[in-house]
């Protein structure tokens, strides 16, 4: 603070009185700064004799009441919200942890993932509940404990898709890589539900070793990890001797019914292939283990020669098959040679260039089949192709263009099969000479001047799609009577708002305006800056402006207006979006005014503006007091300010988001800083 | 084992979904009205017509804006865009077809061998995602191309991106990958 220059006079020589805490011009006497916060230890005597430090423990999360210093404006607004946030999150984890019995380790890590995931926004536009529950399962996985997506899905009633989804989102955006799930953890909790009593462990063991086997033949991959546990656990009880139905198993493992009895005839299936669906039950947990310490097992083994025998069965079988196709083709390529003519006929009125009939004939042969309507409805799918070959101008190009047409040409008719016999029962051909026909006509190029190019495409055919008027009546009527219930709604929902309207207390249900990040303001001058900023920000309504107007033109008009500002957002205690983030360099005088203001404001934090504007007016007479030195400190401008009445200022509105902690004020009034430096830049 | 080999895989195209824009406003209860394959959604306010011809299925908005799916290529796509453009204009609007552009190919393409998911998914950490729990394939992202391969362990893969060369070229980078965590049947 020293080396800074009087506004007043220019003279460098400034005092400093911390008791007072002031900081004057010793030359023209002007008092630069009033209020001085100072970043002190303050010491307080003991009843005993002794001295002890002023000041409160704040945690490192931020949880716990953060002091207002006299009227939480911006700066504890902001931090209070984000505060807010991360204590909700954390009362949240521990309920839900709680509940599914995690340790207080695993609470933790879970409450870190949260702090991560709110500095990184992920909470905006989710539910809390959500990006909560994804957390938790994020931390099960890591720590490898039997939870299921399931378990937590049942728990907040949401479905496990959208909890699901939330979850990959969180993983990926946190770069955390939640290992896979081993069927494996599932069991001891699954079989200590189904209550096996004293040979639970056995039944856990048996269980264990054939998803073990499960997994050594992949079949597991694919597979509901809940469902292989289910269905392990039921061939283990069985060979236990115990009676555990389905319908039991299900009810514990929550899959369906039919995934589990794919799984366990599965694996039956694959026993029977083997010698040890002969064993007992004794015999198989030996030979279960003789068999684990032999991997290429038998029945791999015995896979693999069934596998090659099938390929070679299979491939012998294709090549009869095709040396039938290439019989057949040869066949109807003869025939078409013969029916050609009259295609040719068709062909020539647009083919002016022999080669380019080549090609097309080409065509012709690998892609129509025997049938002559067949062909007919090719050719006209085929035009398609011609306006590619006739655009191309040269042959050797035309060729070209042939080749990949050709290529592409069987999916296109394979696809158009189905439809095709349609086509050709809606006698089309007649149709199609006559596209052939007018294609003399060059085609444009639709994409570059926007006219629809018109080759290739069936007038007639379209035209059969307009009803005429008695179908279109037909229709109507239809219509009519299956949509009746919306119609019928529509029609309340337009008398509801005609009534509303001529009472007067219509509503417009305005769709929400997405926020709008605005610029910080540049501005040279306080003044500037503060002119800004009312320009940006709205007016309130319910502040009756001709009366600050009123007291403006007395002189206080700084002061006064600048407390209907600090006031209101103070007031606000809702997070208007429509806040200026008034600049950090901008504010200042403002700020400066705050703290002035500070020890009247901090009885009324959270009431709404229309209260507050009450509250200005005893107020000014206390300031009365103290104007006259804070009003010339201030320079911010010469009387009321050019605020603009039309402007709406942050008011209450009952659209307003609810408790989104999404844009804290701090955030919006653009600076992290705010209001702690604002001694500093007064003078500048 | 040879990955590099040319393998002839299969790509079948299954969906191509495009867009195009009339630029001029369509009434969508005259179009209703007299359109015999045409499904009027008042509540949405959109129309869907369909085509035989290419088997096409449009929505289209009041606005102008017509989105074409169930072609399976592009040029089909694009024949069905303009026919559809045709018979709006048979009806009366002064149709200007502009602004056609491919949006979203889908395509099926099946490997001869089986694959381990678990592994694949370890072994491509950052582009792959596995969650047995929720669905049974590995969804295998490729930033640069834009597109979204679901791999399944019975050696199916699907494949969608912004257009067919980069399904194509999807199915390509991906092979080497999947080749490597692939069932032996030895």
């Amino acid at each position: 603070m020293t080396g800074r220059v009087c506004r007043g006079c220019g003279g460098t020589d400034i005092e400093l009185d911390a008791a007072r805490g002031d900081a004057v011009c010793t030359g023209c006497g002007s008092v630069l700064e009033d209020n001085i916060i100072v970043s002190e230890v303050q010491f307080v005597e003991n009843s005993g004799g002794g001295s002890s430090a002023v000041g409160q423990f704040v945690s490192l999360d931020g949880a716990g009441k953060t002091p207002t210093l006299g009227g939480g404006f911006h700066v504890n607004l902001g931090k209070e919200s984000r505060a807010q946030t991360l204590q909700n999150g954390r009362r949240q984890i521990h309920h839900l942890g709680n509940q599914l019995q995690l340790n207080q380790h695993c609470l933790d890590t879970a409450f870190n993932f949260f702090k991560m995931a709110v500095s990184k926004h992920l909470t905006r536009g989710r539910k809390m509940a959500h990006v909560i529950a994804a957390c938790l399962y994020l931390v099960c996985r890591t720590e490898g404990t039997p939870h299921m997506l399931l378990d937590l899905s049942d728990l907040l009633q949401v479905n496990v898709y959208v909890l699901g989804k939330t979850f990959l989102l969180l993983a990926r955006e946190l770069c955390i890589n939640a290992p896979a799930i081993d069927p494996c953890l599932y069991i001891p909790r699954f079989a200590h539900l189904l209550e096996f009593g004293d040979k639970n462990h056995e039944v856990s063991m048996t269980a264990l070793r054939l998803l073990q086997r499960m997994k050594r033949d992949w079949m597991h991959t694919g597979r509901r990890p809940s469902g292989l546990c289910g269905a392990a656990l039921l061939v283990a009880a069985r060979m236990h001797d115990f009676r555990r139905t389905v319908k039991e198993v299900i009810s514990v493992v929550k899959v369906c019914e039919s995934t589990l009895r794919k799984s366990v005839c599965f694996r039956l299936t694959e026993f029977e292939d083997t010698p040890t669906s002969q064993l007992t039950v004794d015999e198989f947990m030996k030979v279960d283990l003789e068999e684990e310490c032999d991997p290429p097992s038998y029945t791999a083994g015995q896979r693999k020669l069934r596998m090659k025998q099938l390929e070679q069965v299979l491939s012998k079988q294709l090549e009869e098959v095709e040396g039938e196709i290439s019989s057949y083709q040869d066949a109807i390529e003869i025939e078409l040679e013969n029916s050609r003519p009259k295609a040719k006929g068709a062909l020539a009125s647009l083919t002016k260039d022999g080669s380019v009939e080549d090609t097309t004939s080409s065509l012709f042969g690998e892609e129509d089949a025997e049938d002559e309507e067949l062909e007919a409805a090719a050719s006209h799918l085929n035009k398609d192709f011609y306006q590619e070959l006739l655009g191309g101008g040269l042959p050797g190009s035309a060729e070209a263009a042939g080749g990949p047409e050709g290529g592409g040409g069987p999916p296109a008719l394979e696809s158009l099969l189905g439809p095709l016999p349609t086509a050709a029962s809606l006698g089309i051909s007649d149709s199609i000479r006559e596209c052939i026909s007018s294609q003399s006509r060059d085609p444009k190029d639709a994409s570059g001047d926007g006219e629809l190019d018109l080759s290739g495409i069936d007038d007639l055919e379209i035209d059969r799609y307009i009803l005429n008027e008695a179908e279109a009546r037909v229709k109507a009527e239809l219509w009519m009577r299956e949509n009746a219930e919306y119609l019928r709604e529509q029609r309340e929902k337009e008398a509801r708002i005609a009534k509303e309207r001529e009472l007067g207390i219509y509503k417009e249900h305005k769709p929400k305006k997405s926020c709008k990040r605005r610029e910080p303001i540049q501005a040279s001058t306080a003044g500037e800056a503060i002119e800004k900023m009312l320009e940006q920000k709205k007016i309130s309504s319910k502040i009756n402006y001709s009366v600050l107007r009123g007291l403006d033109s007395k002189g206080g008009a700084g002061p006064r207006r600048e407390h209907a500002r600090p006031q209101e957002t103070a007031g606000a205690r809702r997070l208007s979006r429509r806040k200026a983030p008034a600049s950090t360099s901008g504010a200042d005088p403002v700020a400066g005014v705050r703290k002035r203001l500070r020890p009247m404001v901090s009885t009324q934090p959270a009431k709404k503006v229309a209260v507050g504007e009450q509250a200005l007016l005893p107020s000014p007479p206390s300031l009365e007091a103290e104007p006259v030195r804070p009003t010339s400190a201030v320079v911010v401008e010469s009387g009321p300010v050019s605020y603009h009445p039309e402007e709406d200022a942050d008011e209450e509105d009952p659209d307003e988001e609810d408790g989104e902690p999404c844009v804290s004020a701090l955030q919006m009034m653009g600076g992290n800083d705010y209001g702690c430096d604002g001694d500093d830049d007064d003078g500048y | 084992m040879d990955a590099d080999s040319d393998v002839a895989l299969d790509i079948l195209i299954t969906n191509v979904v495009c867009v195009f824009r009339t630029r001029c406003h369509l009434n969508l209860r005259k179009i209703a009205l007299e359109g015999a394959n045409v499904i009027y959604k008042r509540d949405v306010g959109k129309v869907l017509m369909k085509l035989r011809k290419p088997r096409i299925t449009a929505t289209i908005w009041s606005s102008g804006k017509i989105i074409c799916t169930g072609a399976t290529s592009e040029e089909e796509a694009k024949f069905g865009a303009r026919r559809l453009a045709r018979s709006l204009q048979k009806l009366g609007f002064q149709v200007i077809f502009t602004d056609f552009k491919v949006v979203n190919v889908l395509a099926v393409c099946n490997m001869p061998f089986e694959i381990r998911l678990p592994e694949f998914t370890k072994n491509n950490r950052p582009h792959a995602s596995y969650e047995p729990e929720l669905h049974p394939a590995v969804c295998y992202r490729i930033k640069s191309l834009r597109a979204t391969l679901q791999i399944f362990s019975t050696g199916s893969i699907t494949v969608t991106g912004p257009n067919v060369k980069a399904v194509a070229t999807a199915v390509e980078q991906v092979y080497p990958f999947v080749f490597e965590s692939r069932k032996e049947i030895l």
